[in-house]
């Protein structure tokens, strides 16, 4: 069973087309899902929540659908948004406890739940403050525990690092790290931080403008770059990699440097790139792949049409 | 950094169902209001109302089984305790400006708040429906309602019982609990839809008063004018808590004939208001806000 499912789902927000005919199916595990602002991130993710109602097709997780089985569907998710969701005037075990039984744990069992929780996420101390008097990162891990209180089989986390300092940001990754690598439960990490995802995910959905731009896994990802080089030759390159250009190949060269970088086609392999500089007298001192990680590949894939 | 415990712990339980949540959801928000010192205040107040009649109800006991001759004679004078519906209705109309101060502020704790700073997301991210939120709001104010009206009408009934010559007067106005309960229910959520549908359009306290004086003080003042201007008792109908009072007096079979000829005008007014709030109140609670 996919843990999400959409099918041709498009939302608008008055004249605001958020989401252009989604299709998706998503398999359990660590996802991130992935775009800039005004992407449809959030928007996807509270129409998985059921909070909104997409104006066109289905939207399904773990197989029930967001729109007939909504409360059913966020008893089994924990959600985290990225701003707000707080109420003030409460204490944090009480916040914490509140979120667990709007969940539907009973009174006593989510009080300890909550305990355990809080301890979890290193907030121990701070248990009995006031939501006011917690800094930006309490709240962000008070909100991480409302959303971990009962134990939920998916993790719905939006932006959550946003706004914490990088001591903080690499404690969380830390944590939703260990939290994505537990049997049998799944978590959606959304966010504009692409190293975020890369250090939390296994896979990742990549929106652009309220449309998938693609998916795959992280490594995947990397792999679209296999076939990318940095070469380096001694004495005169240009006619070799103006032969290259030539056949197909994609070079980028800083005029002046005597590094480029090449782009082989589909067909070729570096034994051609050897071969062709034997024909024009070059002799390559170095050819390396050209590492790209997650970022660039993104970039690219947002680039290219 | 704090270090993180290094142990997760998996929860298995089962979980309720929805309908449990609507508890938490209405004890949370009473907790939120009673956590103010300005609530205590005003809690103080009603209470002092409270006292006043308990008080009167002990002396006239007191004097009627010490001195019957004197009993009946500060009987003529004090009309308003006789142990009759009319004394706890009386009580219940009375505790009126207070109940009016506590709600017009707590608008903004128990239902502004949550629009003002995401609460509302909270909840409705949680295994509950929309309409699981909204009871469980109008429970909480209608929580306060009943603490401030209905439950001490109740507890000076039975004082009143406990202090009368015998218990006989327990068997014998049992109907009078009913006018209780009646009284204190309409109270309870005509003023729990009145305020959940303001406070979740107008959030924040100010405005919340304002809107709130309108309707209970600057209403009445209009159809008081217009009643002497027209010699019309029907503008009387204006006043809101007026006419919840006149379903007060039905439930506790009080009704003048002033009364009964207002009374049909004054329930149709009452549940008007009460499907104009659901209506009104219906799309501000769909209306999640994109969290980001």
């Amino acid at each position: 069973m996919p843990l999400f499912e959409l099918i041709d789902v498009t939302h608008d927000y008055g004249r605001v087309r958020a989401l252009r005919g989604v299709s998706l199916s998503v398999e359990a595990g660590a996802i991130g899902l992935v775009g800039q602002n005004g992407a449809g991130k959030s928007t996807l993710l509270q129409i998985l929540l059921g909070l909104i109602r997409p104006s066109q097709g289905v939207a399904r997780v773990l197989g029930l659908d967001v729109r007939a089985a909504g409360v059913r569907v966020r008893g089994r998710v924990g959600y985290m948004p990225e701003r707000g969701a707080l109420v003030p005037g409460l204490r944090g075990v009480e916040f914490v406890a509140l979120a667990g039984q709007l969940s539907g744990m009973p009174r006593l069992q989510s009080r300890r739940r909550a305990h355990e929780v809080l301890s979890y996420l290193g907030l121990e101390e701070a248990r009995y403050r006031n939501l006011e008097q917690y800094s930006v990162g309490m709240k962000q891990r008070l909100k991480l525990a409302a959303a971990l209180v009962h134990d939920p089989q998916v993790l719905l986390l939006d932006e959550p690092t946003a706004g914490l300092d990088p001591e903080g940001r690499s404690a969380m990754l830390g944590v939703l790290r260990a939290l994505a690598q537990r049997p049998n439960r799944s978590l959606i990490l959304s966010s504009h931080l692409l190293g975020d995802i890369e250090r939390v995910c296994q896979s990742a959905v990549i929106l652009d403008r309220g449309t998938v731009v693609r998916t795959g896994r992280i490594e995947e990802f990397r792999q679209a770059a296999a076939k990318r080089f940095r070469i380096r030759c001694s004495g005169d390159a240009r006619e070799l990699l103006g032969s290259l250009r030539r056949q197909g190949v994609e070079v980028e060269a800083a005029p002046g440097e005597d590094a480029a970088k090449l782009h082989l086609p589909p067909t070729w392999s570096t034994r051609d790139v050897f071969a062709e500089s034997l024909r024009h007298h070059v002799l390559i001192t170095s050819l390396e792949p050209d590492e790209e990680d997650f970022a660039m590949a993104y970039r690219r894939m947002l680039a290219t049409p | 950094m704090v270090e993180l415990d290094s142990g997760y712990r998996d929860w298995h339980g089962r979980l309720r169902p929805a309908w449990w949540a609507c508890w938490p959801i209405a004890w949370t928000s009473v907790r939120l209001v009673l956590r103010r010192k300005l609530f205590w205040g005003l809690l103080g107040l009603a209470l002092v109302d409270f006292l006043f009649f308990f008080a009167l109800i002990y002396l006239k006991a007191q004097v009627s089984v010490q001195n019957p001759a004197v009993g009946r004679f500060v009987d003529q004078f004090l009309t308003s305790v006789t142990g009759a519906g009319k004394t706890y209705r009386d009580f219940m109309f009375a505790q009126g400006t207070v109940t009016m101060l506590l709600l017009a502020f707590a608008g903004e704790l128990l239902v502004g708040g949550d629009y003002e700073r995401g609460g509302l997301t909270f909840y409705l991210s949680r295994a509950v429906a929309r309409r699981h939120y909204v009871l469980g709001k109008l429970l909480a104010i209608g929580l306060l309602v009943t603490m401030i009206t209905a439950l001490p009408a109740l507890i000076l009934f039975i004082e009143y019982g406990l202090l009368a010559s015998s218990l006989a007067y327990f068997a014998e106005n049992w109907r009078i609990v009913l006018g209780i309960l009646g009284y204190g229910a309409v109270m309870a959520v005509s003023l729990s839809l009145l305020l959940f549908t303001l406070a979740s359009w107008l959030h924040k306290s100010v405005p919340l008063v304002m809107a709130w004086a309108c309707i209970f003080v600057l209403l009445p003042a209009i159809g008081e004018i217009l009643r002497h201007t027209y010699d019309d008792r029907h503008w009387r109908l204006l006043m809101f808590w007026r006419n919840l009072r006149l379903l007060g007096s039905w439930c506790f079979g009080a009704l003048t004939d002033n009364d009964t000829e207002l009374a049909p005008a004054a329930a149709g007014i009452v549940l008007a208001v009460w499907v104009m709030c659901l209506l009104a109140a219906i799309p501000r609670v769909q209306a999640v806000r994109v969290v980001s």
